[in-house]
C-alpha cells in the first residue's frame, strides 16, 4: 500500500488562496483565486488531483463571520443581576472626541440574555446554589428560544465551575461554550466576551470543516490557530475562537523558520498587505499576548503578539483642510486600487512607490497584473503641482510617512516590551514589505533584512513548519501552583490522546505580579525567580522587597509534526519587489532569501 | 509658516511624540498598584516643549489633558529644574485640581545644555490622599478638610528620592503602600519619555525637532480656526445648573455666553454664580480643560491635542467664582461633577450655533463613589474610589449611547472579580437602567444601575449631581431621568458622608442622556 508524503499548507486570503505543496524532498507554491462565498472550493481546486496525507490550514472563516456580524443565533447565559455586563463592557466610549462614534455592536440581542439563579465567590464558595431544576428550567427556556449556540459564563467560575458544568449538562446537544473551558482567567467582561466570540463563530466554522474534511477524503485536515500550533479540524470547530488570527499567525511562523533556516534567530516580521500592516517579534522564541481584539470583540486566549496597523500599499494618500500629508487609514483595496491598477482615482502608497522605481510594472504580483505607471505619473503629477513640490518628492514623502506609522507598530512590540530593535533583522514579506523594508529598518537603526524566497506565500509555508500547540491554563489565586500545573497537564493529555497525537511536551508558565498589582507578566515556571528581572527590564525598575503572587498557571503542551525543511529545493521561480537603498549591499543565499545588510 | 505651504513630514513627528506620550502611559499603567489607574485608566501622560506648551498627549482623560499645562507651569514658577528632578503636586491653587490629582513634572535635558529642551508630566487619580473620608472626595468646607495638599517640591533631586517629602505624603494617607507603588509607577514614566525623546534628538537633530513641534501647534491652530470660521458670527448664551453644593446652596448657576467672530472665540463665564461652601469650586484649569475638550469635538478630523487648539479661544472667568476657584475653596467636585456642567453648557450655547451638530445633555455627573473602611479579612485599611457611566445624550442623527462614560471622563470600571477579590463589598445588580434615557425623535442613553452590599462597617461619600435637575433633551426630546443613591431603600442626598454596616447596600442609579428632536 503506497502512502502519500504529500502535507499541503493553504491559507485562504481575501484575493489569493496560497497553497505550499511538501512532498518530503521538495516544495512548491500554488496560487489560486480566492473564493469568498465558499473558501472551501479555491482550496480544492488548488489541491486538484494531489492526495495529501496532511493539510494544514489558515481560515479566515471564524474572523469574517465576527467581524461581518454573520455567526450562530447564540444565547448568552451569567449570574442573575449580571446581564449586561456584555453590553455595559467597560463603560468606556469607543472615541473620545467623536459626537457620532457607532455605539459598540451586540452579537445577543436582550431577549437571549439569561440570568441563572446562582452566585459563587472569589475563592470558589458556593453563595447560592444553582439547583439541578433551576438548571433545568433555564436550559428549556434557552432551548425554546430556538438558538444553535450558547455561551455560558457565570461570575467568579474561573475560582469553581459547578455551576457552569451543571448548565452544560443540561444544555446538552446544542453548541455550548463554557467560559472556565475557553478563558478559566477572572475578569468577567473580557472572559464573557471571548466565551461569546467562541460561541457565536463555533458553529460555521464546525460546518466549514466538516464539509472541507470531507471533500478531502483520507488527508488528515488540521487547522492553524492564533497560537502558532494547529489543532485537528473537528476540535477547531469546537474551539474557533483560538483560530481568529490564524492567517497571520502563519505568516509569524513562516517568517521564524526562514529566519533560523538562514542562519538568523532574532528576527521582526513585517507583513504589508494591501490594506494592513503586521509586525511581530521572534527572539528565538515567540511571543505571546493575551490581550488582543478582533474588531470590538476583546478575545483573550492566548495568541502570538502580533500588532496590526491600518495602512498598507493600498492606503489614500491626501492633504488635510490645514495642509498636513496623511496617508491612510482608508485604502483604496482591490477594487478601486491603486491608480496604476487602471480604475482608481486617489494615489496610494503603491503608486508612490512605483513612481519612485521600487516596484517592476510589468513583474507585479508574479507578472499577474500589469501596472499603468503612466497613469500614476499623470495623477502624481496633478497632485504634486497643487501642492507645490515635485512628484518625486511627493512619493517619497507618502512613503516616508508610511514607514513612520510602521516604525510605530515595530517600536510598539519591540521597545515596549524591553527589546532594542537593533538587535533583530528584519524579515519582510507581504506584497508590500519588500519596497519599504529596508528604510524601515535604517529609522530604527536594524542592519539586515530578509527577504524569503516565497515571501508571497510564506503563511502557508508556515502553516507546514508549526507543531500541535495547545493551551491550557487556570486561574491560581489562593491555590498551591503544583496542583494547579498537574491539573492542567492531565487534561492537556488527555486531550491529545484522544487526537491520537504523540505525546507532548509540556512548558509550564505562570503569570506574576507584585501583590496589589494587577498586569502580570508571564515567565517560565522554572524562571519564576527571574521575576524581578524581567520586570526591571519591562519597565525600568523593580520592587525585590515586595511580595510576588502568582496568577494565572499556564502549560503550553507541544507535540511535534513533521515539518517542511526549507533548505530544500523549491521547484517554481518567484518574483517580488525589493527595493534596495543606496549604502545597502544585497546577496541571495543558498534558499534564494535575499539578505540585504548596511554598515 | 504660511496657511498653504505643506508640510511633508508633519505627520511623521505626530507619530513620533504621539507614541512616547503613549509608552509612559503604558508603563504607568502596568506598574501602578491600585485598582483605580490599573483597571480603571485613570490617569494622563503627556509631552511639553521647551516653552512647557503642550505637543502631544496619550488618549487618556480629558480632564486632566487641558489642564495639565497649568501644572507644568506652576512646577517651573517654583523651582529650577535639574537632570534627574521630579516635581510632585497636587495643590489646585498651584497648578492642581483636585487632590487626589497627584501630577508629576520633570525636564529633559540634553548633552551639557544647562536648559531644559523638553518636559514631561503624569497625571494619577490616587484613591487616597487623607482627609475626612476614605477615598479622598469628601464634601469638604475647606480645602484643609479634602487631604494632604502638596505644592509644587521636588520628590527627587538629580535623581535621588527625597525619603523625607515621601514619609510626609505616606505618613497622611490611609493606604501608604499602594501610594508609594504609583508614585514609583509614575516615575518610571518619566525615565520611558525622557530616553525616547533624547532618542529621537539624537536622531533627527534638536533644531528639527523644534521646528516640528512648532509645526504641528501651528497646524492645529489651523485646523481650530478652520472649524471656528465655520460657525456662524454671533452670540451665544446658555445655562444650566448643579443640583447643589451638599450644604443646602440650592441650584448652583453655570453660565456661558460665547461670542463667535470669524475664526476665533471668547467664551465668558463670569456670570456663573459666586464659590460654593461644598466642594463644587472648580479652578480655571479645569474650565479651560472642559471648554477645550468641546471645541476639540467640533473637529470631525483626527487633529492633535496640544497647545495650538486652545491660541483662537480665549476663556473669560471671575476669579473666585464657582468655575475659578481661590483659596481655601473646597474642589474636590470641581474637577467631576462641575467640569461635566460646563460641558453641559457650553454645548448647549454651541447648540444656538451649530442646532444639527450638537447632541443634547448626556448624564452630566461622574457619580463618584469613594469609600473605606478596615478589611476584616487582611486586618488593613482599606479606600477604593469609582466613578459610574451613565447615559449619552441622542445625537442630531442617532441614538445615545446606553452606559458609557461621558464628556470630560473615560475612566473604566473595575471588574466586579476584581473588586471582590481585593475590596469587602459584593456586587448584587449591575445593570443598564432601563427607559432612564430621554425620549424623542431619537432617545438618550440610558444609565446604570449599581448595587453594592458592605461586607463591613464602611465609610463612603458621594459626589454625584443630576439627582434634582435633569440632562437637558434639545429640539423637542426630552430630559433624561434623574439618577438617584439609595441605601437600604431609603433615598440619599447626592452629596454626602454616609456610614454604611455590615449588610447594609447602596444602590446608585445614573442618570440617562437627554433626548433629541420630537
Amino acid at each position: 500500500m503506497s502512502i502519500s508524503h504529500i502535507h499541503i499548507g493553504v491559507d485562504t486570503g481575501g484575493t489569493f488562496t496560497d497553497l505550499i505543496v511538501w512532498d518530503g524532498k521538495r516544495y512548491r507554491p500554488i496560487k489560486v483565486r480566492s473564493t469568498p462565498d465558499d473558501p472551501a472550493r479555491a482550496i480544492l481546486e488548488g489541491i486538484g488531483d494531489l492526495t495529501p496525507r496532511e493539510v494544514v490550514h489558515g481560515s479566515t472563516v471564524a474572523t469574517n463571520a465576527l467581524l461581518e456580524g454573520k455567526g450562530a443565533r447564540t444565547a448568552f447565559v451569567t449570574t442573575e443581576g449580571f446581564e449586561d455586563i456584555l453590553r455595559i463592557g467597560r463603560q468606556n466610549r469607543p472615541e473620545l472626541y467623536n459626537f457620532s462614534a457607532a455605539a459598540r455592536p451586540q452579537l445577543v440581542p436582550a431577549e437571549l440574555t439569561f440570568g441563572a439563579p446562582e452566585r459563587m465567590l472569589y475563592d470558589g464558595t458556593v453563595e447560592k446554589e444553582l439547583t439541578a431544576a433551576d438548571a433545568e428550567t433555564l436550559a428549556r427556556r434557552i432551548r425554546d428560544a430556538g438558538v444553535e449556540s450558547v455561551a455560558v459564563c457565570l461570575l467568579h467560575s474561573y475560582a469553581n465551575h459547578a455551576h457552569e458544568r451543571l448548565l452544560g449538562e443540561k444544555l446538552n446537544g446544542l453548541f455550548v461554550s463554557l467560559s472556565h473551558r475557553i478563558l478559566p482567567e477572572y475578569r468577567e467582561y473580557e472572559r464573557a466576551s471571548t466565551t461569546l466570540v467562541n460561541a457565536y463563530v463555533s458553529p460555521l466554522m464546525d460546518r466549514y470543516l466538516r464539509r472541507l474534511d470531507a471533500e478531502l477524503g483520507t488527508a488528515r485536515l488540521r487547522v492553524f490557530q492564533s497560537n502558532g500550533g494547529s489543532i485537528a479540524a473537528h476540535s477547531a470547530g469546537r474551539n474557533a475562537v483560538h483560530t481568529v488570527l490564524s492567517g497571520p499567525a502563519g505568516g509569524v511562523l513562516g517568517a521564524a523558520a526562514v529566519a533560523r533556516a538562514a542562519g538568523y534567530d532574532k528576527i521582526i516580521s513585517f507583513d504589508m498587505g494591501g490594506t494592513s500592516t503586521d509586525v511581530s517579534l521572534y527572539d528565538g522564541a515567540f511571543t505571546y499576548t493575551t490581550e488582543t481584539k478582533i474588531g470590538d470583540f476583546p478575545v483573550r486566549v492566548p495568541m502570538l503578539d502580533i500588532h496590526t496597523v491600518g495602512a498598507g500599499g493600498g492606503s489614500v494618500a491626501y492633504l488635510d483642510a490645514a495642509g498636513a500629508l496623511r496617508v491612510g487609514p482608508r485604502s483604496a483595496g482591490a477594487r478601486p486600487g491603486p491608480v496604476c491598477y487602471g480604475d482608481g482615482e486617489e494615489i496610494t502608497v503603491t503608486d508612490a512607490n512605483l513612481l519612485l522605481g521600487r516596484i517592476d510594472p510589468e513583474k507585479f504580483l508574479g507578472g499577474r497584473m500589469k501596472l499603468d505607471l503612466d497613469r500614476t505619473r499623470r495623477y502624481m503629477a496633478k497632485f504634486a503641482e497643487a501642492v507645490g513640490v515635485s512628484p518625486e518628492d511627493l512619493a517619497e514623502a507618502i512613503v516616508q510617512v508610511a514607514n513612520s506609522s510602521m516604525e510605530r507598530a515595530i517600536r510598539a512590540i519591540s521597545v515596549e516590551r524591553g527589546h532594542d530593535p537593533r538587535d533583530f533583522a528584519l524579515l519582510a514579506f507581504g506584497g508590500a514589505g519588500p519596497q519599504h523594508a529596508c528604510e524601515l529598518a535604517e529609522r530604527l537603526e536594524m542592519k539586515t533584512v530578509i527577504v524569503p524566497h516565497h515571501a508571497g506565500v510564506l503563511s502557508a509555508v508556515g502553516m507546514l513548519a508549526a507543531d500541535c500547540v495547545r493551551d491550557f491554563s487556570q486561574s491560581a489565586l489562593g491555590r498551591e501552583l503544583d496542583d494547579v500545573f498537574r491539573e492542567l497537564e492531565q487534561r492537556a493529555a488527555t486531550e491529545f490522546a484522544e487526537e491520537g497525537l504523540p505525546a507532548a511536551n509540556f512548558e509550564r508558565q505562570v503569570d506574576l505580579r507584585y501583590e496589589g498589582q494587577s498586569f502580570e507578566i508571564t515567565v517560565p515556571y522554572e524562571d519564576r525567580e527571574r521575576f524581578h528581572e524581567a520586570h526591571r527590564k519591562l519597565y525600568g525598575y523593580a520592587h525585590p522587597e515586595r511580595a510576588v503572587e502568582a496568577v494565572t498557571a499556564r502549560v503550553k503542551a507541544v507535540a511535534p509534526l513533521e515539518k517542511i525543511d526549507l533548505g530544500a529545493v523549491s521547484d517554481a521561480e518567484t518574483f517580488t519587489s525589493v527595493y534596495v537603498p543606496p549604502g545597502w549591499k544585497s546577496r541571495q543565499d543558498a534558499a534564494r532569501n535575499w539578505i540585504l545588510t548596511t554598515g | 509658516m504660511t496657511e498653504t505651504k505643506l508640510n511633508l513630514e508633519l505627520e511623521v513627528f505626530r507619530n513620533l511624540f504621539v507614541s512616547i506620550a503613549e509608552e509612559m502611559g503604558i508603563v504607568l499603567r502596568r506598574t501602578a498598584f491600585s485598582a483605580n489607574i490599573k483597571e480603571r485608566l485613570d490617569f494622563s501622560c503627556a509631552v511639553y516643549d521647551r516653552r512647557a506648551e503642550t505637543i502631544a498627549m496619550g488618549d487618556h482623560m480629558p480632564v486632566h489633558l487641558g489642564a495639565m499645562p497649568y501644572s507644568v507651569a506652576e512646577a517651573l514658577r517654583s523651582h529650577r529644574l535639574e537632570p534627574g528632578d521630579v516635581v510632585i503636586l497636587n495643590d489646585p491653587f498651584r497648578g492642581g485640581t483636585h487632590l487626589p490629582d497627584i501630577t508629576s513634572v520633570s525636564a529633559v535635558f540634553l548633552g551639557k545644555d544647562p536648559e531644559p529642551a523638553y518636559f514631561l508630566a503624569t497625571r494619577a487619580h490616587h484613591a487616597d490622599v487623607g482627609g475626612m473620608s476614605p477615598g479622598s472626595m469628601p464634601l469638604a468646607r475647606e480645602i484643609y478638610q479634602e487631604g494632604l495638599r502638596i505644592p509644587p517640591v521636588k520628590l527627587f533631586r538629580r535623581g535621588e528620592i527625597q525619603e523625607e517629602i515621601l514619609e510626609i505624603i505616606l505618613a497622611n494617607v490611609r493606604t501608604p503602600d499602594e501610594r508609594r507603588g504609583d508614585l514609583a509607577a509614575q516615575m518610571a514614566s518619566h525615565s520611558v519619555g525622557e530616553r525616547r525623546l533624547i532618542e529621537a534628538t539624537q536622531k533627527y537633530g534638536q533644531e528639527r525637532i523644534a521646528e516640528q513641534m512648532e509645526a504641528l501647534k501651528d497646524y492645529a491652530e489651523r485646523m481650530m480656526r478652520a472649524r471656528i470660521r465655520d460657525i456662524p458670527d454671533g452670540e451665544y448664551a446658555f445655562e444650566d445648573f448643579l443640583d447643589d453644593d451638599g450644604f443646602g446652596s440650592g441650584r448652583v448657576r453655570i453660565h456661558c455666553r460665547l461670542a463667535i467672530k470669524g475664526d476665533e472665540a471668547v467664551v465668558d463665564y463670569s456670570e456663573s454664580a459666586g464659590r460654593q461652601r461644598g466642594g463644587v469650586n472648580a479652578n480655571l484649569a479645569i474650565t479651560v480643560a472642559a471648554t477645550m475638550y468641546c471645541f476639540r469635538c467640533l473637529i470631525e478630523d483626527d487633529v492633535p491635542y496640544n497647545a495650538g487648539l486652545m491660541r483662537p479661544i480665549r476663556v473669560i472667568t471671575r476669579p473666585g467664582s464657582v468655575l475659578d476657584a481661590q483659596p481655601p475653596a473646597s474642589v474636590a467636585a470641581g474637577n467631576v461633577e462641575t467640569s461635566q456642567r460646563i460641558t453641559d453648557t457650553l454645548l448647549g450655547a454651541l447648540h444656538g450655533a451649530l442646532p444639527d451638530k450638537i447632541p443634547a445633555a448626556s448624564a452630566g455627573t461622574m457619580n463618584n463613589l469613594s469609600l473605606g473602611g478596615t478589611d476584616p479579612v487582611t486586618d488593613k485599611a482599606f479606600a477604593y474610589y469609582e466613578t459610574i457611566a451613565g447615559g449619552m445624550g441622542a445625537r442630531p442623527t442617532a441614538d445615545g449611547m446606553s452606559a458609557v462614560q461621558n464628556h470630560m471622563t473615560n475612566s473604566l470600571n473595575t471588574p466586579i472579580e476584581a473588586l471582590e477579590h481585593l475590596y469587602p463589598l459584593r456586587l448584587r445588580r449591575y445593570a443598564v437602567r432601563q427607559g432612564s434615557g430621554g425620549g424623542g425623535k431619537y432617545l438618550g442613553g440610558d444609565g446604570v444601575i449599581r448595587e453594592f452590599e458592605f461586607l463591613t462597617d464602611t465609610d463612603f461619600a458621594l459626589l454625584s449631581d443630576r439627582r434634582e435637575t435633569r440632562p437637558y433633551g434639545l429640539k423637542g426630546g426630552e430630559a433624561g431621568a434623574a439618577g438617584r443613591n439609595i441605601l437600604n431603600g431609603e433615598e440619599l442626598p447626592a452629596k454626602g458622608h454616609f456610614s454604611a454596616r455590615k449588610g447594609d447596600r447602596l444602590r446608585i442609579e445614573t442618570p440617562g442622556g437627554g433626548g433629541f428632536g420630537k
